[in-house]
């Protein structure tokens, strides 16, 4: 622009908004940082990737970042939940009390007050998909509109499914549902569309704490990959319904289902 | 599993994993399996006739495959009404997955609508036939193609009719099975749901069926034949009421196997089951299930299969005890399907179903759907007639 | 009998069979595309999966345009925390390098809830080595405070201990442990 329309620019506002019109701060599109190397700028293999996600149960306190972060990610309606977080308490008598109000999306601000014995531990669980190696959902699927993707992502395709519901019935961790506004099966994808773009999940990026660990098994120094090739416990949830798990715990208790 | 070993700790919480709280196959999947029930056990009583030659069932035969086919015609109602997009219910038939046991759907219920109706056309050929003569225009158009346009009514060709109805009542036997053993294998092979999944599911359902059917049947031929005026052939009852018997008590058996080994077990979520059938469940499964809708209709058969009753008593008993199985397995069905789904994936809690009056899963939906096969039944009845006339020269 | 009528049963028998194998044409016809590539499912599925507009832009598109709290933010405590969580996401905020609308701020009371959320001692799940707790009012009347503080009073919200760490320097606190 010449100079008669860039002064006609500064001074038409004030000085601050317009300085903000005239320079272009951010500039072009979303620049995006490399987050798990290897993808960005380049061909994606899809045949030759393999992802992991860990949970660090001891690291987790509740914040319900990644709740609020997966929400505005997908705008998933309301009593519907891609992921959430499940607070622990664990009593002296060895009685365990479980809840999670509104799946954790306002966070934990109070205690429980309706626990009429000592408390002897707690603990949060932040819960998502599995992304089973061998998914029940994928295998009741009557159309073939949920799929295990070659890069080992279980998708759901908006576009065929027909809303059966069978999928949310056979996924044993609970983390399907069915849209009330698309009328479509739906559920956590570990960030896809992120991850094609090398960026962490939404939820991984918003974790103060490091609960939540995302990284790719081909690349070595990976933090998940030094932490399932290293000598810690891990374990995954419902191990005896045999689906084979992508997603680890770190540090779960016996006590979480 | 190590979350706790008495189902005191395990219910202090009541914690449903928040995706849970909602029941996603409500009451119509509760109808679809009755429907399919129904015919299956209608075609029982139509097989029993036209290929093991019960000569006793001959007064219900033709009505039992006009009963059938009115519930068929509507089994893909509740489906549609259930599905999140209906307008892709084509998916089913173009990329049916060969994993899915809901996947069989369009298939198995092709084929079994394309059997069923071909028995009845040629069941009632010489009713057709001497309806084409009887009719102009578009009408006689129609039956013409109902009756392969052939007016050959000779002994050979009736014969011929008798074979061929023998064979598709063979194969449809294995149909009609498949018809509604699928379904109970879509409940039995999730394995994510303990009510559910257990290999005696499909026997469950199948049994269970029959005997709707059967009751079904007897029912309607009583209920019918009286608003009619009509007489009631007892022995025809009689043999139904066996076959009901023994369905019956296979039926209740399985399903008293199914919880039995489940709580002598021990093994896996049992505490969930337990919790849920004692629990949210007291009521429509112990106390309607079992104890009103089973065993008294047990006692009852006993009673009329060792006693000697008088006809008209043994009648009327025959509808009481139909219309208490009927019940039976309408809330046995509601049993395993809601039921199943109020126990959370967490073993933590339970949720709770609430039926709507107008949704489109509603109890006003449900009356709808289950009115209608009636309607078409009364509309068969102007083309095939449910009896044959006194002479009983007619039926095949 | 007929020959005649054998021949038209045998040719609704016929016409079954072709009804059936058109049938399975019509399939193979209305199969989408992309179906099977992979597996038995729309591969193009994968690609629309893909395809999702982004909405967090991480902290990283927040710094381009904010290098002031960029600055401060990134020496923090709370360097861990993404702007989008307490603001709002990027998509809401910019779209092709323009702003389409302003992200919230909270202010006041607003600001304490959101710091109790992860900083109240309440919840007992909060272990030491993962994050500092402090339980209200007692922490205010801890640090001789008015109990009607807000949080962002004394603690600077993108680096919490920057005034604190600051003050201390000043008036030349020194503290056992610190």
């Amino acid at each position: 622009m010449n100079r008669r329309s860039f002064v006609k620019k500064v001074l038409n506002g004030s000085i601050a908004g317009s300085l903000l019109l005239v320079w272009p701060m951010g500039g072009g599109s979303l620049e995006i940082p490399v987050q798990i190397p290897g993808i960005k700028g380049r061909d994606y293999d899809i045949l030759n990737q393999e992802f992991a996600f860990i949970v660090d149960v001891t690291r987790c306190i509740g914040c319900g970042s990644c709740c609020v972060a997966d929400k505005r990610e997908y705008n998933v309606p309301d009593g519907n939940y891609r992921t959430w977080v499940e607070r622990y308490v664990k009593g002296f008598s060895d009685k365990i009390y479980v809840d999670s109000p509104h799946g954790g999306l306002d966070g934990y601000q109070h205690p429980r007050t309706d626990i009429d014995e000592e408390i002897r531990d707690t603990f949060f669980v932040p819960k998502l998909c599995n992304m089973c190696k061998e998914a029940p959902c994928v295998q009741v699927c009557p159309v073939g509109a949920t799929f295990i993707s070659p890069d080992g992502f279980v998708l759901v395709d908006e576009k065929r499914c027909v809303g059966c519901a069978y999928c949310i019935q056979a996924c044993p961790y609970s983390v399907r549902f069915l849209n009330p506004v698309t009328k479509v099966a739906e559920k956590c994808t570990w960030c896809y569309h992120r991850v094609r773009e090398g960026l962490l999940p939404a939820c991984v990026e918003v974790c103060p704490t490091g609960a939540r660990k995302f990284g790719s098994m081909k690349d070595e120094t990976s933090e998940v990959y030094k932490i399932l090739k290293g000598p810690g416990v891990l374990t995954v949830l419902k191990k005896e319904m045999g689906t084979f798990p992508a997603l680890y715990y770190k540090g779960a208790r016996r006590e979480v289902i | 599993m190590d979350a706790g070993h008495s189902s005191a700790a395990m219910l202090v919480s009541n914690y449903v994993f928040p995706n849970d709280l909602h029941v996603h196959w409500s009451m119509m999947i509760v109808l679809y399996p009755y429907i399919t029930g129904l015919v299956d056990g209608a075609f029982i009583i139509a097989a029993l006739y036209y290929l093991f030659d019960v000569k006793s069932l001959r007064p219900v035969a033709r009505f039992s495959l006009l009963f059938a086919l009115a519930f068929l015609a509507i089994a893909t109602l509740p489906l549609l009404l259930h599905l999140g997009r209906p307008e892709r219910n084509f998916n089913m038939l173009l990329t049916p997955s060969p994993s899915s046991a809901m996947a069989g759907f369009g298939y198995i219920y092709a084929v079994s609508m394309g059997v069923l109706v071909f028995i009845v056309l040629f069941v009632y050929r010489e009713d057709l036939v001497e309806l084409r003569t009887n009719s102009k225009g578009l009408l006689q158009l129609l039956y013409r193609a109902l009756t392969f346009d052939s007016i050959d009514l000779s002994k050979e060709a009736q014969a011929l009719d008798r074979k061929i109805i023998r064979f598709l009542v063979g194969i449809g036997i294995p149909i009609a099975v498949v018809l509604h053993g699928y379904v109970g294998f879509i409940f039995g092979g999730v394995k994510a749901n303990p009510t559910w999944s257990t290999p005696l599911m499909p026997v469950i359902f199948l049994f269970s069926a029959c005997v709707s059917g059967i009751s079904a049947v007897i029912l309607a031929y009583i209920l019918i034949r009286k608003a009619k005026g009509r007489s009631i052939d007892h022995g025809c009852i009689k043999t139904c009421i066996q076959t009901l018997t023994l369905f019956f008590i296979m039926a209740f058996t399985f399903e008293m196997l199914e919880v039995f080994s489940h709580s002598y077990l021990k093994s896996g979520y049992h505490h969930m089951v337990e919790g849920l059938l004692n629990g949210p469940l007291a009521n429509s499964f112990w106390l309607w299930q079992v104890k009103i809708c089973s065993v008294i209709p047990l006692f009852v058969l006993g009673v009329m299969g060792i006693f000697k009753i008088k006809k008209r008593l043994y009648n009327f008993t025959a509808a009481i005890v139909s219309a208490i199985l009927l019940l039976q397995v309408l809330i046995m069905r509601w049993n395993v399907v809601i039921g199943g789904q109020l126990m959370s994936k967490s073993a933590r809690g339970y949720t709770e179903f609430h039926p709507q009056w107008f949704d489109k899963e509603g109890i006003l939906a449900v009356i709808i759907v289950m009115a209608i096969p009636f309607i078409i039944l009364f509309v068969l009845s102007r083309i095939f007639p449910f009896w044959e006339t006194d002479t009983e020269s007619k039926v095949k | 009998m007929d020959f005649n009528y054998r021949m038209r049963l045998l040719t609704v028998l016929i016409s079954m069979g072709v009804l059936a194998g058109g049938g399975l044409v019509l399939k193979k016809v209305l199969l989408p595309d992309s179906f099977g590539v992979y597996g038995p499912y729309r591969a193009d599925a994968i690609a629309e999966a893909a395809l999702i507009p982004i909405r967090h832009g991480t902290n990283t598109s927040c710094f381009k345009c904010h290098p002031h709290e960029a600055k401060i933010h990134k020496k923090g405590r709370h360097q861990t925390i993404s702007c989008e969580f307490c603001h709002g996401t990027y998509a809401d905020h910019v779209t092709d390098g323009k702003k389409i609308g302003t992200l919230p701020v909270k202010k006041e009371k607003e600001i304490t809830t959101l710091c109790l959320r992860c900083h109240n001692t309440e919840i007992k799940a909060r272990h030491e080595e993962v994050i500092k707790t402090v339980a209200m009012p007692n922490h205010l009347k801890d640090q001789r405070v008015k109990i009607t503080h807000n949080c962002n009073q004394c603690h600077q919200v993108h680096a919490p201990l920057q005034y604190i760490i600051r003050a201390k320097q000043i008036t030349g606190l020194m503290e056992a442990g610190s």
